[in-house]
């Protein structure tokens, strides 16, 4: 207990909160059920019934009365209704809305102890990356055999829509999300992020969006693809209204929490904090979060211009009315290929992390690593229309967007050098955390050099559009990023939970994902150098056995995934008690006590040198 | 003292396992590409797999050199005492070698530029042949068609002369489809409302395929053709025998 909090002993434990004490989860969802059906019958009676765009104005406006009642019901505007009637909160109210003395159920409120958002958000996702996963199994099921068998072609389209646009989402926030929130504060030496309420405004948004997107899929009519080409965007069913809503609204979530991240970094820093004593993962957080403040801004353009086609008439998209299906991709792309910057980066610097805890020595050239991120990420601006080298856009634009992906590969290359220098004759601790760098730094050389052929215009021509590009970039997102994130919650674990994580289970979860990846990911390389194309329900005998062995593998991986939530649910309930600090890590988050206390820090401490001193008794004496 | 030799031991160990690994690798990437893609039917399909074998020879030292120093310390370097290992080396930089690998790597770079830009240059589609002509392929949900300017001759199979440059001019109906034709390496999209452009010659009599490569609804899967590439006089013949549709 920090002497700051004290004094709210005293205070009346039966107001502390006011109103918000009769909020939680649930009264956000049955606020924002009833909220849908107003907004819904409201709909209903005012809208013009005749009009082209009706179904998808009613399914807009019913889908923003669920957010908005949302909302409302969980507490999210309470602190800036009070505000706005002329009552501030109380020091005790403070307290209560981070969750002080409330036990579990804080964790199905909103809370803006940073842990607690913490913790939350790796639930939310494990919940995206499962509903995720049984959509890749839906589809690799339908894929075993040729025909189309299992689910007819209108759902595999639905399928491989929404299944994308969750692994997206989840991957966006699976390190950002729990760590960049529950260790970022506390490696600065911070009592708390920057905006306490806005962590917990940015938590329970993506949670608002989740439902829309799972909607999308129950309303049906999702024909386009998560890249949402127009016009077949434009003509899809009311599914893709709620689909634009929820990715809308995903970008309100991770542009707050981005500008959260990036304000704690800047001025939350303890004394002597400066900048050259960040750990890698925090320099890693905040590059990623400064360029999601870049790429998701045109997220919501795209998505809101389509929404706005669709309901209205207007014509953004479509060549028809004087619009062209061109500016949709380049707005998307715009976002696209940054964002795959914002998902890899975070991934990278827990990586680092553990790589030098593990290897028992300084991270390899501090400086190059941080310069590496900043390049990878400014590079991941100028590169978009390598997404478009086939759609018949600018072609004259070819060589220099050629010319940048390849750039890339030189910062690409400088994440391994920092890896590998850190290894280079360290003390390698093969605890559980250490598999997964291992499985990155192998997956992640296929990712890139498969990425390097895609940049290649005349390759390109071929490969595009084929199993080879998922192929690719299945490699980097769930072997490089999915590993980076298992390997981030390996390492974190025992802080949250004040315990292991089961090294036996994870290690087979290891072996299973590992060889699953490769299994399926290198015969869909196979099924796209013979031709097949990507997004087809049904495909020519040719590609019968890469097909098979790609869902034999996609199987191993479920596996593997099955075996890891088994891992982190028997641990969570009864592991292995861990102590403070399990790894001997020097960065602050493992100095304070487990669990951390709310404010983290008894007094604030002063830093005098960088997290990385491993090895400096051995020079000095 | 004893820190030299460990590193000179570990650089002669890892140098072997790199020639190993780069060997295999590049072995792989000359055969694999051929092996593995379509039989190539225009001089641009060649080009695209002698690519591919390229960019997998030079990836093949890179990938081997981080596999190498990965496996080498998985092995060498692991820790097998009880708990924790003590501290390692405190190597916090060197600055020869970063420099090394990231000049080494913008080298690499350069050549996969250069390399890049040469292709993008020499393939315009192949050589003109004896009668270049045009063709106008228009995708539709769910189907191709082609037409032969100035003959009000339509097709929904793509047939061809070999040898003579053809430029497609492509456009869409309704949605975005791709038109791609497997093994000659040529692919643009089919808008609505725009024209574009792709050229290639046929340089070997045959049947290839076609497949709509970008996701157009319900039967996008379904979305597939035969281009049939015949010599000039049984593509007359066959341009003869067609019923026109004007
Ligand atoms: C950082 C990790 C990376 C991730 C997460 C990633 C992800 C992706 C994704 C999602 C796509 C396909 C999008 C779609 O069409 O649906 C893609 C395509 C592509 N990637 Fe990557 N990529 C990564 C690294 C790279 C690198 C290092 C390069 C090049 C050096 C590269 C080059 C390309 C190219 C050229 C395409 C376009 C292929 C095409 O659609 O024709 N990627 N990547
Ligand atoms: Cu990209
Ligand atoms: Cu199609």
């Amino acid at each position: 207990m920090t002497t700051t909090l004290e004094h709210t002993a005293h205070e009346s434990k039966s107001k502390a909160g006011g109103f918000l004490r009769h909020l939680n989860f649930f009264t956000g969802v049955i606020t924002g059920v009833v909220m849908a059906v107003i907004f819904y019958v409201i709909g209903r009676v005012t809208l013009d019934q005749s009009g082209r765009g009706f179904v998808d104005q009613l399914t807009t406006v019913t889908g923003v009365g669920w957010v908005i009642g949302f909302w409302l019901g969980i507490g999210a505007l309470t602190g800036v209704g009070k505000w706005f009637i002329g009552k501030d909160q109380t020091h005790a109210d403070e307290m209560y809305l981070a969750g002080k003395d409330m036990g579990k159920f804080r964790y199905w409120k909103y809370t803006t102890d940073h842990k607690v958002v913490g913790v939350q958000y790796v639930i939310v996702t494990m919940i995206l990356l499962g509903a995720g996963g049984i959509l890749a199994m839906a589809i690799r099921t339908e894929l075993m055999t040729p025909g189309n068998h299992f689910v007819n072609p209108q759902i595999y389209n639905a399928f491989i829509s929404v299944h994308g646009m969750l692994m997206i989402i989840a991957l966006i926030v699976a390190v950002a999300g729990p760590w960049a929130n529950f260790v970022v504060p506390i490696m600065v030496g911070a009592r708390d992020m920057a905006f306490p309420r806005l962590n917990a405004l940015s938590l329970w948004t993506l949670v608002a969006a989740i439902p829309l997107l799972l909607g999308s899929l129950c309303i049906g009519g999702l024909s386009m693809g998560w890249v949402t080409q127009a016009p077949i965007s434009e003509q899809a069913g009311p599914g893709m209204d709620l689909f634009a809503l929820a990715i809308i609204t995903f970008a309100v979530s991770t542009t707050v929490a981005g500008v959260n991240t990036i304000c704690t970094v800047l001025t939350m820093r303890t004394k002597g904090m400066t900048l050259e004593r960040l750990p890698i993962f925090v320099w890693a957080s905040m590059i990623a979060a400064g360029l999601g403040l870049y790429a998701f801004p045109f997220f919501l353009v795209v998505m809101s211009l389509n929404l706005v086609d669709r309901m209205n008439g207007t014509s953004f998209f479509i060549a028809a009315g004087g619009g062209t299906g061109w500016l949709q991709e380049n707005l998307f792309w715009l976002m696209g290929h940054p964002e795959v910057y914002v998902i890899l980066l975070p991934a990278v610097g827990a990586l680092f992390e553990i790589t030098t805890v593990f290897s028992r020595k300084p991270l390899f050239s501090y400086r190059t690593a941080v310069g590496g991120m900043a390049a990878l990420a400014g590079l991941s601006v100028l590169v978009w229309a390598h997404h478009m080298f086939t759609t018949g856009w600018a072609p004259t634009l070819g060589g220099p967007f050629m010319l940048t992906t390849e750039l890339i590969s030189i910062p690409t290359g400088i994440v391994f050098l920092c890896i590998l220098g850190t290894l280079w004759r360290g003390n390698i601790w093969m605890r559980l955390p250490m598999y997964w760098v291992f499985g990155f730094v192998f997956n992640f050389i296929v990712g890139g050099v498969t990425g390097i052929y895609l940049s290649d215009i005349p390759v390109d021509n071929q490969m595009h559009g084929t199993m080879f590009v998922v192929a690719h970039f299945h490699y980097v997102f769930v072997g490089s990023v999915l590993f980076g994130a298992i390997g981030a919650l390996a390492f974190w674990f025992p802080k949250m939970s004040g315990r292991y994580l089961d090294e036996k289970l994870g290690k087979i979860s290891f072996w299973l994902t590992f060889i699953g990846v490769q299994v399926t990911f290198l015969a869909m390389f196979v099924s796209g150098l013979r031709g097949m194309p990507r997004r087809y329900s049904s495909y020519s005998i040719i590609f019968e056995h890469t097909n098979f062995i790609s869902t034999v593998g996609a199987y191993i991986i479920m596996a593997g995934m099955l075996v890891l939530l088994g891992a982190i649910i028997t641990s969570w309930r009864s592991g292995e008690a861990s102590g403070p600090n399990p790894w001997h890590s020097k960065t602050l988050e493992w100095l304070v006590p487990t669990p951390v206390p709310l404010e983290n820090f008894e007094v604030l401490p002063v830093i005098t040198e960088d997290p990385y001193t491993y090895g400096e008794e051995l020079v000095n004496s | 003292m004893a820190h030299n030799n460990d590193t000179k031991q570990a650089v002669r160990s890892i140098f072997w396992i790199w020639l190993v690994l780069t060997i295999v690798g590049v072995v792989i990437g000359i055969y694999a590409p051929g092996w593995l893609m379509p039989k190539a039917a225009s001089s641009t399909m060649h080009l695209v797999i002698l690519t591919v074998i390229v960019f997998s020879v030079a990836a093949a030292p890179v990938a081997a050199m981080v596999y190498s120093i990965a496996l080498y310390a998985l092995v060498k370097w692991r820790w097998r005492g009880e708990g924790v290992p003590p501290d390692g080396p405190n190597l916090r930089n060197n600055t020869p070698l970063t420099a090394v690998w990231v000049i080494g790597s913008t080298v690499l770079t350069i050549f996969l530029l250069i390399w890049g830009l040469a292709a993008l240059a020499v393939d315009d589609g192949g050589g003109g042949g004896k009668n270049p002509m045009t063709i106008d392929v228009t995708g539709q949900q769910w189907a191709w068609s082609f037409s032969y300017p100035g003959t009000h001759v339509s097709s929904n199979e793509l047939y061809v002369p070999v040898n003579d440059k053809i430029t497609f001019d492509v456009t869409s109906k309704d949605v975005v489809h791709g038109f791609w034709i497997v093994q000659m390496g040529v692919k643009v999209n089919a808008n609505p409302g725009v024209t574009t452009t792709v050229s290639v010659t046929p340089d070997k009599v045959g049947t290839y395929d076609i497949r709509c490569t970008e996701i157009c609804g319900l039967y996008h899967a379904f979305m597939v053709t035969r281009v049939k590439v015949l010599s000039d006089a049984d593509f007359s013949k066959w341009l003869a025998s067609q019923p026109s549709r004007a």
